[in-house]
């Protein structure tokens, strides 16, 4: 294992170069696999990481979460219990990591997709679904902008199938 | 194929330019000459621009349809939901949309990947078929080795394959659909690895049959293709776990094959051509080789068949051989080869059987074998040592070889122990009486623990007693050594020549570890007695220094316990000469006030004592007789007067003629009397004897207590064999009683048989004497008869 200060370096999509603790850029899945694929000694200031996907603003915003989540335990997709998925439940710095407006918040979730950070991608998936939770399906398309595009009779037609989901 | 690899490696660095991630077709251009340059190339490396390319690409691919900005939150919700199964209320219908779009564009990515492969192998399988034996297997390896770490990349790039579209369809319940790690291995075995293993396995087994016939090899091949093939283990109903079967099939089952046809010719030629002691070295040899295979280049999987395969082909099918020529090595003592083949029969089941009975024959035989060479040598004045120490020779002999040749196996011991039981109760010796051996063995301690000149050291005493249990343990009839035992321990503890207290303890400690307290209870008693008895007579000395000191005589006395001690009062009358009289009324008065109501009974005959005399003419210094009390009392008559009849012995002593006759043997012969009369006349009424004034000898202490002792102790013999006879028959009915009290109602049959098993520590009942046992008990009205061939117990 590389030594705890080593460093990484990752190009955001609008070509920033971050600096960054490798420990805490090893938390996306999709660079550690990388680092141990290629060689940490690849890796240089000069020879940043692309990172295609993500622009500064959000990318910085990722690390700031990897950072503070860096001596988590390494989670494993398969023992992950399912009490755990089920509560939608936000430890508190994560509630206030995740106060931002709606674009930034669907940006986090798509780079942490991307990157594969898995908590970091539930975390951003249980807040849109407490947005969610509890509205009727005009305050959701209000609450996110969408057009209802059904006909009335196909909405009627899925209601009957979702009727045994309704609170009663 | 090959000339689409060409490219790539032409300009390993040049990728094709990103592509529009609308079109799959050249999407999967980009993609596919990734791949290639990991597969065909990675020893150049791949840098960070491919690696973050291809993934990206697969990642756009999977979620091609999604990428509008509006539409991003149903991604987001999708993504939650599909991974969470929660249930959420969100617009169906973009939900089913974007599913629909995602799968289809996962599931065209994952055929083509497995399109890649499929032509990837196939061109390995057509290369291949210029290879063989070595260089095949080197092949083989190589090109596992690339794919294997290939596969590993490209694991990592299309994980987002792996972690969406993959695992829905596992999630879904689909079946023969692959992390793509896995889907390289299903695809090697089902393109390349069904065509080409048994090709490999030729090689393989060529390679090991070099090695065998001794040449050198590169086995660390062999472990290769195992791992190979184990890898290709996966259990078809969770990929998550391995299996062995691939292997086993692939593997294992030619292996053993191969290696059982080659040790059978083998062993056969050899066996042919060598003898059996050779061929055990030889098949030892082999095994050993085999074991170190395993630890050497085979999967661990393999040890337990493949040394059952060895086994039986070395040894299983030659195992008749090998056991013909057991006796031969008995009889010339071959310790390490019958080591040697003990090992090797010990592998296969049942095959040490026919060794312990061949063993327990041998044993016996040389047992009895034993016994006849000394009895032949000896005849009727068989010693006791002589006889002890012959059977203990044998079981020496054999115990040892137990141990060393045998693995000291509890089998092979109880062989030998039921071999020696045999030929310790039943040989030679024994013919004349069954309780020769028990006999003989009392004797042989009493020998070892009564004074003597040639007494032993010790250390070798404590030694020779232990050797004395061994035989001990196999001695059927224990009650019988009992009997003899506690008769010679009597007459060492009367006639004060036990050699030390310490052995006679460490022998009766031995006695009760290996039967009993029950069994060495009275000879404890008997043991005590002698010690309570010192203590008494120094109370008793001190009681006459308080008193009247008139003391004539300087006396001992030994208290012995009625019923522990196997001695019998005197059938004869006696009157006991004035001054033991008064000593012996002293003492019990003595002892009657110590302890009341207890009652002495005098065995006079068993009384001795020393008489210092002075009247010779021709020694100033006089002599000490050792006389027994009755000589002292027919003696003592002398003070009186120089002549006494027969008549006048008979009624000074009260004794019978008989014991006056055997008294008088040893004085008459000595000469300390002289009877009238010419030689070879025999005492008895009428004859005078006279005291010999002119006697002499030698010593200055002239022990005449002699002949008692002999003959004494022929009758005691006598004795002890009728009351032998009536002990187990009270024995036998005790036993019965104790086990119908417990049971209250039994079968006849089981009567006899838990009645046998409770008796047969001390003797081995026979059927006839329990069965005469129960009709006594039932005449004397403790049991009765029931129906149906049962018995009861009546209170």
């Amino acid at each position: 294992m590389a030594a705890t200060d080593a460093k990484v370096w990752l190009q955001s999509s609008d070509n920033v170069s971050i600096e960054v603790d490798r420990a805490v850029a090893e938390r996306s899945m999709l660079i550690k696999n990388l680092l141990d694929d290629l060689g940490s000694d690849t890796i240089s200031q000069s020879n940043a990481i692309p990172i295609q996907n993500v622009n500064e603003a959000v990318l910085r915003k990722v690390i700031e979460w990897c950072d503070h989540h860096r001596n988590d335990p390494q989670q494993n997709p398969d023992d992950e219990s399912d009490a755990r998925k089920k509560t939608t439940e936000i430890e508190e710095w994560d509630q206030k990591f995740m106060q931002v407006d709606q674009e930034m918040l669907f940006e986090i979730i798509l780079a942490a997709n991307y990157l594969d950070i898995k908590p970091l991608l539930d975390v951003g998936c249980k807040t849109v679904a407490n947005m969610i939770k509890g509205k009727s399906p005009e305050e959701i398309r209000k609450t996110f902008n969408i057009t209802n595009d059904f006909t009335p009779e196909e909405e009627e037609q899925i209601r009957r199938e979702n009727e045994w989901a309704e609170d009663r | 194929m090959a000339s689409r690899v060409a490219p790539a490696r032409a300009a390993p660095s040049q990728m094709p330019p990103m592509p529009n991630r609308e079109d799959i077709g050249s999407t999967w251009g980009y993609l596919q000459a990734g791949i290639t340059r990991i597969m065909m190339d990675l020893e150049q490396g791949i840098d960070m621009q491919m690696y973050m390319g291809v993934y990206t690409c697969v990642t756009l691919q999977t979620t091609a349809s999604l990428v509008l900005r509006a539409n991003r939150a149903h991604r987001a919700i999708h993504n939650f939901c599909t991974s969470q199964k929660a249930v959420s209320l969100s617009g169906p219908s973009m939900h089913g949309g974007a599913h629909r779009g995602a799968h289809l564009l996962g599931e065209e990515l994952y055929r083509k990947l497995i399109h890649y492969l499929d032509e990837h192998l196939t061109s390995l399988l057509e290369t291949s078929k210029s290879h063989t034996d070595e260089a095949l297997l080197s092949f083989y390896i190589k090109e596992w080795s690339r794919y294997t770490t290939a596969a590993k990349y490209t694991h990592h790039l299309f994980r987002y394959l792996n972690r969406h579209w993959v695992k829905r369809e596992i999630d879904e319940g689909k079946k023969h659909i692959y992390d793509v790690y896995t889907l390289h291995l299903v695809q090697w075995r089902k393109v390349l690895f069904e065509r080409l293993s048994n090709k490999v396995m030729d090689a393989v087994l060529k390679l090991v049959e070099k090695q065998r016939h001794g040449e050198t090899i590169e086995h660390s091949q062999i472990k290769q293709v195992v791992d190979s093939f184990v890898s290709l283990g996966l259990d078809e109903t969770d990929p998550s776990k391995s299996t062995l079967d691939v292997y086993r099939f692939h593997f294992e089952k030619p292996f053993l094959e191969a290696t059982k046809a080659f040790y059978q010719a083998e062993s056969k030629q050899f066996v042919a051509e060598n003898s059996v002691v050779e061929y055990l070295k030889k098949a030892e040899a082999r095994l050993a080789e085999e074991e170190d295979r395993v630890g050497m280049y085979l999967h661990q999987d393999i040890a337990v068949h493949l040394k059952k395969t060895c086994n039986q082909a070395l040894i299983a099918d030659h195992q008749v051989l090998m056991r013909d020529e057991f006796q031969m090595l008995l009889d010339n003592e071959r310790e390490d080869d019958m080591a040697r083949m003990y090992n090797l029969l010990a592998r296969i089941p049942d095959g040490l059987d026919p060794l312990r009975s061949r063993f327990e024959t041998h044993v016996r035989k040389a047992g009895l074998n034993a016994v006849h060479k000394i009895q032949a040598a000896e005849g009727d004045k068989l010693e006791p040592k002589v006889y002890v120490d012959a059977l203990l020779e044998v079981h020496t002999q054999y115990q040892g070889l137990v141990k060393r040749a045998f693995n000291d196996e509890p089998e092979f011991t109880r062989s030998l122990d039921s071999a020696c039981k045999e030929f310790v109760n039943r040989n030679e010796v024994c013919k004349a009486s069954s309780n020769k051996s028990p006999d003989l063995l009392a004797k042989y301690a009493d020998v070892l623990l009564r004074k003597s000149s040639t007494s032993i050291e010790e250390a070798d005493l404590e030694a020779t007693l232990t050797n004395i249990m061994t035989v001990f343990k196999y001695i059927e009839d224990k009650d019988v050594f009992q009997k003899i035992y506690s008769r010679l321990l009597a007459r060492r503890l009367v006639h004060a020549n036990s050699s030390s207290d310490d052995a006679e303890m460490s022998m009766i400690g031995k006695l009760k570890e290996a039967c009993g307290f029950e069994y060495t209870n009275k000879l404890q008693r008997m043991f005590q007695d002698m010690q309570t008895s010192k203590d008494l007579n120094r109370d008793f000395k001190d009681h006459l220094d308080n008193g009247e000191r008139t003391k004539t005589v300087d006396s001992n006395f030994s208290i012995l316990g009625t019923g522990f001690w196997p001695l019998q009062a005197p059938t004869t009358a006696f009157n006991p000469p004035s001054e033991i009289a008064s000593e012996a009324e002293r003492f019990s008065t003595f002892y009657k006030h110590k302890h009341d109501g207890r009652k002495l009974t005098w065995l006079w005959n068993l009384c001795k004592g020393e008489l210092k005399a002075s009247y010779f003419k021709n020694s100033k210094t006089g002599y000490t007789f050792q006389v027994s009390l009755y000589q002292m009392a027919i003696l003592l008559l002398f003070n009186e007067k120089d002549e006494n009849s027969y008549e006048e012995f008979v009624s000074a002593t009260q004794l019978s003629p008989d014991v006056i006759n055997q008294t008088l043997v040893y004085i008459l012969k000595a000469k300390v009397l002289i009877m009238q009369g010419g030689p070879g006349e025999k005492p008895g009424p009428g004859k005078v004897f006279k005291l010999n004034y002119d006697f002499k000898n030698k010593k200055i202490r002239v022990n005449l207590n002699l002949g008692g002792g002999v003959k004494e102790a022929k009758q005691e013999e006598i004795e002890t064999n009728k009351t032998i006879e009536e002990d187990r028959k009270l024995v036998l009915q005790s036993a019965i009683v104790r086990i119908m009290k417990a049971r209250k109602k039994m079968k006849h049959m089981q009567l006899v048989s838990e009645c046998i098993n409770q008796i047969k520590s001390r003797f081995v009942p026979q059927v006839s004497d329990i069965k005469k046992c129960i009709e006594i008990l039932l005449d004397k009205e403790y049991l009765e008869r029931l129906e149906d061939d049962e018995l009861g117990y009546l209170a």
